[in-house]
C-alpha cells in the first residue's frame, strides 16, 4: 500500500510538472523533429527514442547521485557546473544535428531512418537518442524536486522506480509533439529547422560557457 | 484570352484630377484632425503645432498617393519619418522619467518596462501554458502598457495582415531610410535561404522564451535596443548584451540596407515579421501578379524591399507570404502586372479600387498609431529648438 502511494506520488509529480518538462525540452525537441521526415510512424519512433534515452539519462544520473549521496544535497555550484556542461554538450549535438540534417528529403523520401549524427559508419547514433540522453541530465526544477523526494526512499531500487514513475507522468506531456508530424516537409521547413537548431545551439553554448565560468546568464 | 477581354481598367499609375484627389483625401483629412486633436491630447502650443504639422503631413501624403496613383514613394516619407522620430520622442521621455536610456533590473521587477509589439509572439506559448505574461511590464498602467499595444496590434493586424510592417512598425523606417540613400545596390545577389531567417529566429525565440520564461529576443537579439532602451550593464554579460544590440543594429539596420537597398533586418532577422506573415492568410488585401500582363522582366523582384518576390512566386502570380503590401512592386512594374487585390474577387476586378480600399484602412491606422508617434517626436524637436 505504501509502495502504491509512493509511486502514485511519483506519477502525479510527473503529471503536474510535465508542462515544465515539455517547456524545458521544447528547444531541443521541436526543431530536430521538424528536421526529420514527415509521417506519424517516423515521429513516434523519434519520440520513443528520445524519451527512452531520456529515461536512461534520468536513471543513470539518479543511480550515480544516490551512490555519492548527492541526490538531495548537491551544492548549487556543482549543479550549475553540471548544467553548464550539459548545455555545452547539447549545443555541440545540436550543431552536429543541424549539419547532419542537410540531406533530409521531403515526404517523397522512402528511407525510414532517423537522422544520425557522427561521421564513421559504425559510430553513428540517432540524434534523438543523444539529445534525449543529455536532457535526462539537465537538472530542470521538476527533476530536482523528484530527486529530493527519491532521496528519502529506503534503497537505490526504490529511488530508481520512483524516477521511472515520475518519467511516465512527464512523458504524457510529450504526446502533443507528435502533432509536428502533420507539418508537411519541404526545403523551406528543413532549412528553418536547421537554422533554428543552430540558433538554439548558439544560445546553449553561450549559456553553458557562462555557467562553467560561474557567471550569471544575465547582465543586469 | 477571356481574361484579357476583361482587362481594361483604371491603371494604377494614372494621375487623377486634383479635384478628385482632394475629394478622396477629405475623409483622411477629417480623420487626421480627429486623431491628432481629440480631447485628451496636450494643449500646450508646441504640442498643438506638432499635431497640426503631423495632420498636414499625413493628409498631403495621402493626397499625393491619390493624385499620382503611386503608393510606395509617399508611404516611405511617412514611414521613414516614423522610424526616425520614434526614438527621438521615446528617448526624450525615458530621460525625463528615468534620467537614462538604460533600464535597470529594479525597473523591470517593478513592471515599468515599456512594451513594444516585437515580443508579442514570444508571449503566446507561456501565456497558453501557464497563464503568465513573461514581460516585465504592466498590463494596463500606461499608454506603453501591454493591453493597449496588444489591442492596437490586433486591430491593425486583422485588417492589414503583414501590412503592419509597412504602415505601423515604428522600427522599420530607419532601415528603409538607410536603404533609400544609395542610388544603386552594391550587393545584388542575396542567398534566398536568408529569407527563412525570421522564421528560424521566431521558432528559436518562442521555444527558448517558453523554456527560460524570459522574452529571449528582447534580452539578446533586438537591434532596436541600441536606439531605444538598452540594458543597464552591471557586469561583463551586460556589456556583451549591449554589444550584440549595437552590432545587430549597425549591421542589419545601417550597413546592409546601404549596401543592398533592402530592409535587411526585416528580411533576415525580425521574428515579429515572420509572425505577421501568418496573418496575411486572413487579411482581405493582397498584391498579385497578373500573369496575362507579366513579361517576367524581374523589375518587381528588384524593387521589393523585403525579398517577397521570387521567380517561382511571380510565375504563380503570387507574392510570397512575407509581402508587407508596401506597393513598391505595383509602382515599379512597367506593365501594370503587379496589382492590388481583394481576396474573393476576380483578379481583373478594379485593382485601383482595391488599392483605394486598402489605403483607406492602412492610412487611417497609420494616422492613428504612427501619427501620434510622429507628433511626439516633433514636440521633442520643437522643445529643443525653442
Amino acid at each position: 500500500m505504501l509502495a502504491f502511494a509512493v509511486f502514485g506520488e511519483a506519477l502525479t509529480l510527473g503529471l503536474v510538472s510535465g508542462p515544465a518538462c515539455m517547456a524545458a525540452c521544447g528547444p531541443v525537441l521541436v526543431s530536430p523533429l521538424l528536421a526529420e521526415q514527415t509521417g506519424l510512424r517516423h515521429h513516434l519512433r523519434f519520440l520513443s527514442t528520445f524519451l527512452g534515452a531520456r529515461l536512461l539519462g534520468y536513471l543513470l544520473f539518479a543511480a550515480v547521485a544516490w551512490e555519492i549521496g548527492a541526490l538531495v544535497s548537491m551544492p548549487l555550484s556543482s549543479r550549475v557546473l553540471v548544467m553548464g556542461a550539459v548545455n555545452v554538450l547539447l549545443a555541440g549535438v545540436l550543431f552536429w544535428y543541424a549539419y547532419s540534417a542537410r540531406q533530409i528529403c521531403g515526404s517523397s523520401c522512402s528511407s525510414s531512418k532517423l537522422v544520425n549524427i557522427g561521421t564513421a559508419k559504425e559510430s553513428r547514433v540517432p540524434g534523438a537518442a543523444v539529445l534525449g540522453f543529455l536532457t535526462g541530465f539537465s537538472l530542470c526544477p521538476p527533476f530536482v524536486a523528484a530527486g529530493v523526494r527519491a532521496a528519502e526512499l529506503g534503497s537505490v531500487t526504490q529511488a530508481l522506480l520512483f524516477f521511472i514513475f515520475f518519467f511516465v507522468g512527464t512523458s504524457v506531456w510529450f504526446v502533443p509533439f507528435i502533432g509536428i508530424s502533420c507539418v508537411a516537409r519541404n526545403h523551406a521547413v528543413i532549412t528553418v529547422a536547421r537554422m533554428t537548431m543552430a540558433l538554439i545551439a548558439l544560445y546553449y553554448l553561450f549559456l553553458g560557457i557562462a555557467m562553467l565560468m560561474g557567471r550569471k546568464g544575465y547582465g543586469y | 484570352m477571356a481574361t484579357k477581354a476583361c482587362m481594361p481598367r483604371l491603371a494604377p499609375a494614372t494621375p487623377r484630377s486634383t479635384f478628385r484627389a482632394l475629394l478622396l483625401t477629405l475623409p483622411i483629412a477629417i480623420w487626421s484632425l480627429l486623431m491628432l486633436f481629440h480631447p485628451g491630447t496636450p494643449t500646450d502650443p508646441k504640442s498643438r503645432i506638432a499635431a497640426a504639422m503631423t495632420a498636414v503631413f499625413m493628409t498631403v501624403l495621402f493626397f499625393m498617393m491619390m493624385r499620382t496613383g503611386k503608393t510606395y514613394r509617399w508611404r516611405r516619407y511617412f514611414f521613414v519619418s516614423l522610424g526616425f522620430l520614434f526614438p527621438v520622442g521615446f528617448i526624450y521621455n525615458l530621460i525625463l522619467v528615468r534620467g537614462t536610456m538604460g533600464i535597470p533590473i529594479e525597473e523591470m521587477i517593478a513592471g515599468r518596462t515599456p512594451f513594444c509589439f516585437l515580443p508579442i509572439p514570444l508571449l503566446i506559448l507561456p501565456a497558453a501554458l501557464t497563464k503568465t505574461i513573461i514581460f516585465p511590464g504592466s498590463i494596463a498602467a500606461s499608454r506603453y502598457a501591454i493591453a493597449g499595444m496588444m489591442g492596437l496590434w490586433l486591430a491593425i493586424t486583422l485588417v492589414l495582415g503583414k501590412g503592419w510592417c509597412a504602415y505601423a512598425c515604428f522600427f522599420g523606417g530607419i532601415e528603409e531610410g538607410m536603404a533609400a540613400i544609395p542610388k544603386r545596390a552594391r550587393i545584388r545577389k542575396i542567398d534566398p535561404r536568408l529569407r527563412y531567417g525570421p522564421w528560424a529566429v521566431l521558432l528559436a525565440t518562442m521555444l527558448l522564451s517558453l523554456a527560460l520564461f524570459d522574452s529571449v529576443y528582447c534580452t539578446w537579439l533586438c537591434p532596436f535596443k541600441a536606439v531605444t532602451e538598452y540594458v543597464t550593464a552591471r557586469n561583463t554579460l551586460g556589456l556583451i548584451q549591449n554589444g550584440v544590440f549595437i552590432l545587430l543594429f549597425a549591421a542589419l539596420v545601417v550597413v546592409l540596407p546601404l549596401l543592398t537597398k533592402k530592409r535587411t533586418q526585416c528580411s533576415f532577422l525580425c521574428p515579429f515579421g515572420a509572425f505577421q506573415s501568418i496573418f496575411n492568410k486572413i487579411s482581405a488585401f493582397e498584391v498579385k501578379i497578373d500573369r496575362t500582363r507579366c513579361k517576367s522582366c524581374g523589375v518587381c523582384q528588384n524593387a521589393c524591399p523585403n525579398l517577397s518576390l521570387s521567380k517561382e512566386s511571380i510565375a504563380q502570380g503570387e507574392t510570397l507570404l512575407s509581402c508587407m503590401k508596401c506597393g513598391a512592386c505595383v509602382d515599379a512594374c512597367p506593365h501594370q502586372a503587379a496589382v492590388w487585390h481583394i481576396k474573393g474577387t476576380e483578379l481583373a476586378w478594379k485593382p485601383e479600387r482595391a488599392r483605394l480600399m486598402f489605403l483607406y484602412a492602412a492610412w487611417a491606422m497609420a494616422v492613428m498609431f504612427g501619427g501620434s508617434i510622429i507628433a511626439q517626436g516633433l514636440v521633442t524637436i520643437l522643445h529643443f529648438l525653442a
